[in-house]
């Protein structure tokens, strides 16, 4: 393992490096890719707060990431607020509708919260789509400022790069304060937890709507980023589950693990689809779900450590 | 719109519904209670048997009830296999369920893609000669596939309910189901038990998923939507019960039936799902548990 001082400095000379990266104009496509591993980071880091941290599996977070998008998006189209003004709503708005969808359903456990929210986030899509003030099923068009797309992908470039060292940064705190030992507890033994005067139902509470806060933010900004918003693509079920493949991939015990998933797939998912054709690239796909749980079932964070510890 | 015909119409066809939902649902509903298993590819095996029994019906006209006999020992060989290579790897896990969530979901990622390309996205109908018949009672319309896919939900059902209760094997399962290491301790042999308990539940997957292209068009994508209604049977009759299965299936099929009398479509889905949720957080095990 590299010393605690390298690491520092190598992740530091890293971000400076992906910050400046948009200055010597870079192709839009890799600008473009890098955008969407910032997307992945943010969502699966957020996602871990609650389900990597506490267990509780959330198989509908895409539903926080539809309802940020389409805030901002109406915030823009009926009163004309500025993009990067409108995440800040947009989030927020995720973050109470967590908190409302959360207080009822984190008492369940196990498989029944997994598929409450994956029923939630059903219904989300299906009430967006049949209400036409959402402008139902045709989806959403934004007039926006025209602009060249070089300089408008690097904005939108910072934006997320900012947003995603912001949340993991979070979940690293987290993960280090009291809170997060609580959450830890309760994924430990929650009923062990709560003897010991460890407070489970808000701990719970106040990690799902923390967890739910950059996902609407990023879909705020990521309403303009597209433009063009539609409930098969903002609330697209497949995101809900790649979220947590990517985390469980890396790792859902520490703030690393979706960060190395959320790369390390996003990446593969880019490979297998520039390079082979769809439905094969699905099977593939498929099998890596299959793969992950039967070989680094406690993500890969896990899996290298112990071989490291193995071979020294 | 109270019209009493369509009412009863629509009562009519919802029961004949949801005794496909039953039958889709008791396996589901049985790898769920015995091996701790939410098998999320279970509908995409449905559409697998949908698809053999098409293939068997247009290109050497076999009616779909007859290729069931190849299809389901077929599906009984994959459930194993499945079981012997894929489950029993995760079964100490310390968090089953949610790990063959994930492995299950892969799984109908790569079966309905191997469909996509062996059958295309093309949506598919079983058309018998019989199918276009109906039976009248009085104005009220039964279509003989729809029948006919109920019988066939029934006596999949009954199979499964004589296999449980009436043969060792089958009682094996339930004390596996009711309590893993009493049985052990009476030397039952776990791992074989829950393998053919999975094999039993692919197998009556591949049967509803049969009776249910009687009905209902169908290709690969559409198990995403059939998983709904496994979900909600399971839900409301509580997990691992055939009987609660079977009831909650009918119950289903007649909600959304009549709602279907009332309701714009996209609505339904809305209703159904809100139905989930709420059973869920109400009674989370079910309302017909014992």
């Amino acid at each position: 393992m590299m010393s605690a001082r390298v690491q520092r400095i190598s992740t530091l000379f890293l971000l400076c490096f992906l910050a400046l990266l948009p200055l010597v104009k870079p192709p839009v496509y890799f600008i473009s890719f890098l955008f969407m591993i910032f997307l992945y980071i943010i969502l699966a880091e957020s996602w871990n707060l609650i389900g990597g941290f506490t267990g509780y599996l959330s198989f509908g977070h895409v539903a926080f990431f539809g309802i940020g998008t389409y805030t901002s998006a109406m915030l823009f189209q009926k009163l004309g607020l500025s993009p990067f003004i409108g995440a800040v709503p947009a989030g927020m708005v995720s973050a109470v509708v967590a908190g409302v969808i959360g207080y009822p359903c984190l008492r369940l456990r196990g498989p029944y919260f997994a598929v409450v929210t994956l029923c939630f986030a059903f219904i989300m899509d299906l009430i967006v789509k049949n209400w036409s003030f959402l402008g139902g099923s045709e989806g959403v068009h934004l007039k926006l400022v025209r602009m060249e797309i070089q300089s408008s992908r690097s904005i939108f470039y910072e934006v997320f790069l900012g947003l995603a060292v912001m949340a993991v940064l979070l979940v690293r705190w987290v993960q280090r304060s009291k809170f997060g030992a609580g959450l830890a507890a309760i994924h430990e033994d929650e009923d062990v937890a709560q003897t010991l005067c460890i407070h489970t139902a808000g701990l719970k509470l106040k990690a799902f709507v923390l967890s739910a806060f950059f996902p609407g933010v990023a879909g705020g900004i990521y309403a303009y980023y597209i433009s063009y918003i539609h409930p098969d693509v903002v609330f697209d079920f497949n995101i809900s589950i790649l979220i947590v493949l990517m985390a469980l991939f890396g790792g859902g015990s520490s703030w690393t693990g979706p960060l190395i998933g959320a790369s390390l797939l996003s990446i593969v998912n880019e490979l297998l689809s520039t390079f082979i054709k769809p439905e094969i690239a699905r099977i593939i796909y498929g099998a890596m779900f299959i793969g992950v749980i039967l070989f680094v079932p406690n993500g890969i964070v896990a899996f290298i450590r112990k071989r490291e510890r193995v071979s020294s | 719109m109270f019209n009493p015909i369509v009412i009863l119409q629509s009562i009519v066809s919802g029961i004949l519904m949801g005794g496909i939902f039953a039958l889709l649902g008791v396996g589901f509903s049985l790898s769920w209670g015995v091996m701790k298993v939410i098998n999320i590819a279970h509908a995409a095996f449905g559409i697998l048997a949908a698809y053999i029994a098409y293939w068997g019906l247009t290109l050497y006209g076999i009616d779909p009830i007859l290729s069931l006999g190849l299809s389901l020992p077929l599906l009984f060989l994959t459930g194993l296999m499945i079981h012997r290579f894929l489950i029993q790897p995760i079964t100490r896990a310390r968090e089953i369920v949610v790990a063959s969530m994930i492995l299950t979901f892969g799984l109908a990622v790569v079966l309905e893609n191997i469909m996509l390309f062996a059958w295309s996205a093309d949506e598919r109908l079983i058309t018998t000669p019989y199918s276009s018949q109906s039976i009248f009672l009085g104005e009220i319309i039964v279509k003989i596939s729809s029948l006919l896919g109920f019988v066939l939900s029934i006596f999949g059902i009954g199979a499964i309910y004589l296999f449980l209760y009436h043969t060792h094997t089958g009682k094996a399962v339930r004390a596996t189901w009711q309590e893993p290491e009493g049985a052990a301790l009476q030397g039952i042999d776990l791992e074989r038990v829950s393998m053919i308990a999975f094999g039993l539940a692919i197998a009556s997957a591949g049967a509803g998923g049969v009776a249910m292209a009687y009905m209902y068009s169908f290709n690969p994508p559409a198990h995403n939507f059939w998983l709904i209604f496994l979900f909600l049977v399971v839900i409301v009759g509580g997990v691992g019960s055939i009987f609660g299965s079977a009831i909650a299936g009918l119950l289903i099929g007649l909600i959304t039936g009549v709602s279907g009398a009332f309701f714009p479509f996209q609505w339904i889905n809305v209703l159904l799902f809100g139905l989930l949720m709420g059973i869920l957080l109400v009674k989370p095990e079910g309302l017909f548990k014992r």
